[in-house]
């Protein structure tokens, strides 16, 4: 069994698991123009982005004799649950006939959720599946850690593009870990490279925080959203998105870790009752928590055309109103070019500093 | 359009002439007056309907959505005092509608200043297509102030008026006349035409510039999926390992699929709004599979912009194509 798989967010991660499971996988490539193009070629016109990206993901590596594809599934009511069945149909009538092996919620067909688990359990003993398991999630955590500090330091670092590398270096030194005890060292060196870059932080009111929330595959991926986390702080702003892959495996498969997603659906309540699919809900109600935490600024991504958030943005108007935070709603496609985002952002930073210092000025002459 | 109530002073309930109305209008058509209501109905589609729309919705969301908002704020300027936008959720176990519609009153409440107190909504989770199941309207005894047993009895009536109307549309009655109150049979023809699309893109005559009807004065007898028993559905839905998320996807789906393997459907027509994600991941399944089984296929896209000379050019060519086959084959 030759692997790959879909390349969102830490795709480490999911190579990790597969690979200490003892599979020979292929790492798919980072998405690129030529990708995008070729995945918007053998797509329906209509697709949500994301699907776009994945069909190009897959159609370049259909010459290093890949047989199966793994990637997670859904019941809806966003499409991106039935991506793998209509991947796996194109692809077919293109003439590659690929295994697909898709993860379901298991409660709906448990039988084959084990029966799949089983294909990729490979030799290992349940134990040492349970330990490998363990490590990559422990590995996920520790990376998203890592990130988090990143992405907020990197606004005040003034060799951004030395910090770039060490960060993809770091990432390089968690894809040779093999024990969870490596992790830990990983870790702490990891923080060590990243301490040595001196920085100043400003005053607690200098200090300008944006939230970036929206469809998980366009806020996760930098390749396809334009690396936005790194726009952002180059205009010296201090980033924070609401979608890490940890967060993600607490979410979905831990379902006593949930209290953090239920605080966040409480807050989401007034804009929208009801979960409609996608990360829709959780996107209003981590806007709600943003302006509670006292974040300065929101950037809402989605895919062209996402069906749960195009409900979201439409409520955007409404929310900024009501809480008084400007949101910048960006329409990520394959027509999305780096200048058009890095001037939309800059735009909306500098709006921001600006209401910042009147609202200073404001302070001042009351007083 | 004003539909009389028990009386004079009775709450006004608009409901916008878009989306299920196409599907449920029989139902709810049924059921306000016997809550003492008046139903206005909103105009039918027009120019500044579709407009005001388009003004008010995002630009990149699907036509019907934009249709539907234009219907509500005709109704607001109208002066009703509720519109009534429910939530559809579910018309079957375990599927859901589009995205949509489970955030229709969200959107609606949320992008339209002046409308969230006049709007009038609950959730509907039904496990069948008949939505008159009392649990979802339990909420209506105080908003009408009426008993119980008056709104119980008021919905099993307007559940049987509605499978009066399925059963009639089943017998091959007109659906755009039925919903006038009018009963006509659908036009015979030489070819026979499967139409794919939601309800609202099939019916909505403004935009599809009466699609339907220009195909019948082509010769075509036109089957739409809502002709089709509920069982032939739900049976092709269950032999699917994973159905689709959105039940009116999986209605198009079961005969979509049973158009392309009939001898007596000569084409497939699929109408499809801009911009509509379900459609996006239907479509090729069908196009792929009615291509290998020789079938032939057209997909038709419909938005604000649709000129009429380009989609009757294409319906003219599609029709003359199916002709040709036809006249080879019998040779």
């Amino acid at each position: 069994m030759k692997i790959t798989f879909p390349f969102m967010g830490p795709t480490l991660i999911y190579a990790k698991l597969l690979e200490l499971l003892g599979h020979e996988i292929v790492m798919p490539n980072k998405p690129t123009k030529k990708t995008i193009d070729l995945g918007v070629k053998y797509s329906p016109e209509f697709a949500c982005f994301p699907f776009k990206v994945l069909m190009g993901t897959y159609l370049e590596m259909m010459d290093k004799g890949i047989d199966t594809i793994v990637t997670s599934g859904g019941h809806g009511p966003c499409r991106a649950g039935y991506y793998g069945e209509l991947h796996k149909k194109i692809l077919s009538s293109l003439g590659y006939d690929l295994d697909f092996i898709v993860f379901d919620e298991p409660k709906r067909d448990y039988k084959r959720f084990f029966q799949q688990i089983y294909r990729l359990k490979n030799d290992s003993s349940w134990y040492r599946v349970a330990r490998i398991v363990y490590t990559v999630y422990k590995m996920s955590k520790s990376i998203d850690k890592i990130e988090k500090i990143v992405s907020s330091r990197r606004a005040y670092i003034s060799n951004k593009s030395l910090l770039n590398r060490t960060w993809r270096d770091i990432l390089k030194d968690y894809s040779r870990i093999k024990t969870v005890k490596e992790v830990n060292e990983v870790e702490k060196n990891a923080l060590k490279k990243i301490n040595r870059f001196k920085y100043q932080l400003p005053e607690e009111e200098e200090r300008i925080r944006i939230g970036v929330v929206g469809e998980i595959y366009v806020v996760m991926e930098p390749s396809v959203n334009n690396n936005i986390e790194e726009i952002i702080n180059s205009f010296g702003a201090e980033v924070e998105r609401s979608q890490y892959l940890s967060q993600y495996i607490d979410e979905t498969l831990l379902p006593f870790k949930g209290n953090e997603v239920k605080e966040i659906f409480k807050k989401a309540e007034d804009y929208i009752e009801i979960i409609i699919g996608g990360h829709a809900k959780q996107s209003m109600g981590h806007i709600v928590d943003y302006k509670d935490r006292g974040f300065d600024g929101v950037v809402h991504l989605k895919p062209f055309g996402c069906l749960p958030e195009l409900i979201s943005q439409s409520i955007l108007d409404k929310i900024s109103t009501d809480l008084d935070m400007p949101i910048l709603s960006l329409s990520i496609d394959e027509q999305t070019a780096q200048a058009n985002v890095m001037t939309r952002i800059e735009a909306f930073i500098d709006f921001i500093k600006y209401q910042k210092a009147s609202k200073k000025e404001r302070m001042v002459v009351n007083e | 359009m004003v539909i009389e109530g028990k009386g004079m002073n009775y709450m006004k309930i608009g409901i916008p002439r878009s989306l299920l109305y196409y599907y449920y209008y029989p139902f709810w058509q049924s059921l306000f007056p016997k809550l003492g209501c008046q139903i206005v109905l909103s105009d039918t589609t027009n120019t500044d309907i579709l407009d005001i729309g388009v003004k008010d919705t995002i630009s990149e969301i699907c036509v019907p959505i934009k249709v539907y908002v234009g219907h509500v704020l005709n109704l607001l300027e109208k002066g009703v005092d509720y519109i009534y936008i429910p939530r559809l959720v579910s018309i079957r176990k375990g599927v859901t509608l589009c995205p949509k519609f489970l955030g229709l009153p969200d959107l609606i409440k949320n992008s339209l200043p002046g409308i969230s107190d006049k709007v009038l909504t609950h959730k509907i989770n039904s496990n069948t297509d008949d939505i008159s199941d009392y649990k979802n309207y339990s909420d209506f005894t105080k908003i009408f102030d009426i008993s119980k047993s008056e709104l119980k009895a008021a919905l099993r009536t307007a559940g049987k008026d509605w499978l009066k109307f399925r059963d009639l549309q089943k017998k091959g009655y007109k659906t755009e006349m039925l919903l006038e109150g009018k009963k006509e049979m659908r036009e015979d023809g030489d070819l026979n035409i499967g139409l794919l699309g939601y309800v609202y893109n099939m019916y909505e005559k403004f935009i599809n510039m009466d699609l339907i009807s220009r195909l019948e004065e082509m010769g075509a007898r036109v089957s739409t999926f809502d002709m089709f028993e509920e069982e032939m559905i739900s049976d092709f839905v269950s032999r699917l390992r994973k159905p689709m998320f959105w039940e009116f996807t999986n209605k198009l789906m079961a005969v979509g699929y049973h158009f392309i393997n009939s001898p007596a459907i000569d084409g497939i027509i699929h109408v499809t709004a801009f911009g509509c994600g379900p459609d996006s991941i239907l479509g090729p399944f069908l196009e792929i599979d009615a291509e290998q089984n020789k079938k032939p296929f057209m997909t038709l896209r419909i938005d604000e912009q649709t000129g009429e000379s380009h989609l009757l050019t294409r319906i003219e060519a599609f029709i003359d194509l199916l002709r040709i086959h036809k006249r080879r084959e019998a040779l």
